[in-house]
């Protein structure tokens, strides 16, 4: 697991930050009383394409792919989360970031316990 | 010499430090100093020097002979290549068209490399070719994910990086595999994308 101060808190912020923006994305765009299948759908492929340019910019100063995946993960969750919240009800833009950026929290918890699974799982590999 | 890749790599030459030697580099750093530990007293070829952000992870006082498609990448690179306490020459080549005679080198490094790479599998029997019987291969790669929903990401991503470098859903392992070498270790650095892999020829 990574434990270096920089890079920790690197991707708590990049995907924290991403998530928010996401979330407030989707908020202006996805009106309310759309169907939910297609709300969520719209909301993963928003959160997606805004993440991307994100992500590519933020990977040069925290690292390849342990931002890429993180990020992009984070803009599908979050896109969907708050798009699907923005059909059902009127969501503030505060709101909306606040629920992206604890989707950008959560993705990030996740991908750390993920990953230290994966390279332990790894170490059996070896031949 | 393949020109497609040569002026695409010609082209990122003036912004590639700018994009990867931060973040990605200090990332890497500590597992790449680990790999590169492995360089022996033999020949080495290490392959697509680049703009030589990997030159500063080499231990001391090694032979190695390193290439690299794009000039203009390895003008970058001159000021880290005179640094090095070493033997250290580079040369403009393809892997696809190496000019080294068979069995040369006692082993072959790789750096993110095998994204990039046309024909991955033709460009691993080429550098089984130079390496001596038994010798080397150790690659420090990011390969394409089997887990979801990383996978479809990062084909989604290739369709946009191919056109700016690499390819992002290689299956380097497999690759190296069908290129007829042994697989002795694969280790992942993140996740199942980014690895080293050590191979014998």
């Amino acid at each position: 697991m990574e434990t270096r101060p920089y890079f920790v808190l690197g991707d708590i912020f990049s995907n924290v930050a991403s998530g928010a923006l996401i979330g407030v994305v989707c908020a202006v765009l996805v009106p309310h009383g759309w169907h939910m299948l297609v709300t969520m759908i719209t909301g993963m492929v928003i959160g997606m394409v805004t993440s991307l340019p994100v992500a590519f910019f933020l990977s040069g100063l925290f690292g390849a792919m342990e931002t890429l995946l993180p990020v992009m993960t984070t803009g599908m969750v979050a896109g969907m989360v708050v798009a699907m919240q923005a059909s059902l009800t009127a969501t503030c833009l505060e709101d909306a970031a606040r629920i992206g950026g604890l989707c950008g929290l959560g993705v990030v918890t996740a991908t750390y316990l993920a990953n230290t699974l994966i390279r332990r799982r790894a170490t059996r590999w070896t031949t | 010499m393949d020109d497609v890749t040569r002026t695409k790599w010609d082209k990122v030459a003036a912004t590639y430090n700018l994009m990867v030697s931060y973040g990605p580099e200090k990332r890497w750093e500590p597992f790449k100093r680990d790999l590169f530990a492995n360089m022996g007293e033999g020949e080495i070829l290490f392959l697509a020097v680049g703009t030589g952000l990997d030159v500063p992870f080499f231990p001391e006082g090694r032979t190695i002979t390193g290439i690299d498609i794009s000039q203009k990448m390895l003008d970058k690179a001159t000021h880290r290549i005179d640094a090095y306490q070493g033997r250290l020459q580079v040369l403009q080549a393809d892997v696809h068209d190496m000019p080294f005679e068979d069995n040369r080198f006692d082993q072959v490094f790789t750096s993110c490399t095998f994204c990039s790479v046309p024909a991955p599998v033709d460009g691993l029997k080429a550098l089984k070719r130079v390496l001596k019987s038994q010798g080397d291969l150790f690659m420090f790669e990011h390969t394409g994910s089997q887990l979801y929903p990383f996978k479809p990401m990062m084909d989604l991503m290739t369709l946009v990086t191919r056109k700016l470098g690499p390819d992002m859903n290689r299956p380097t392992v497999e690759n190296v595999v069908a290129a007829g070498f042994t697989l002795k270790q694969v280790t992942h650095v993140y996740m199942d994308v980014v690895k080293t892999i050590h191979a014998v020829a």
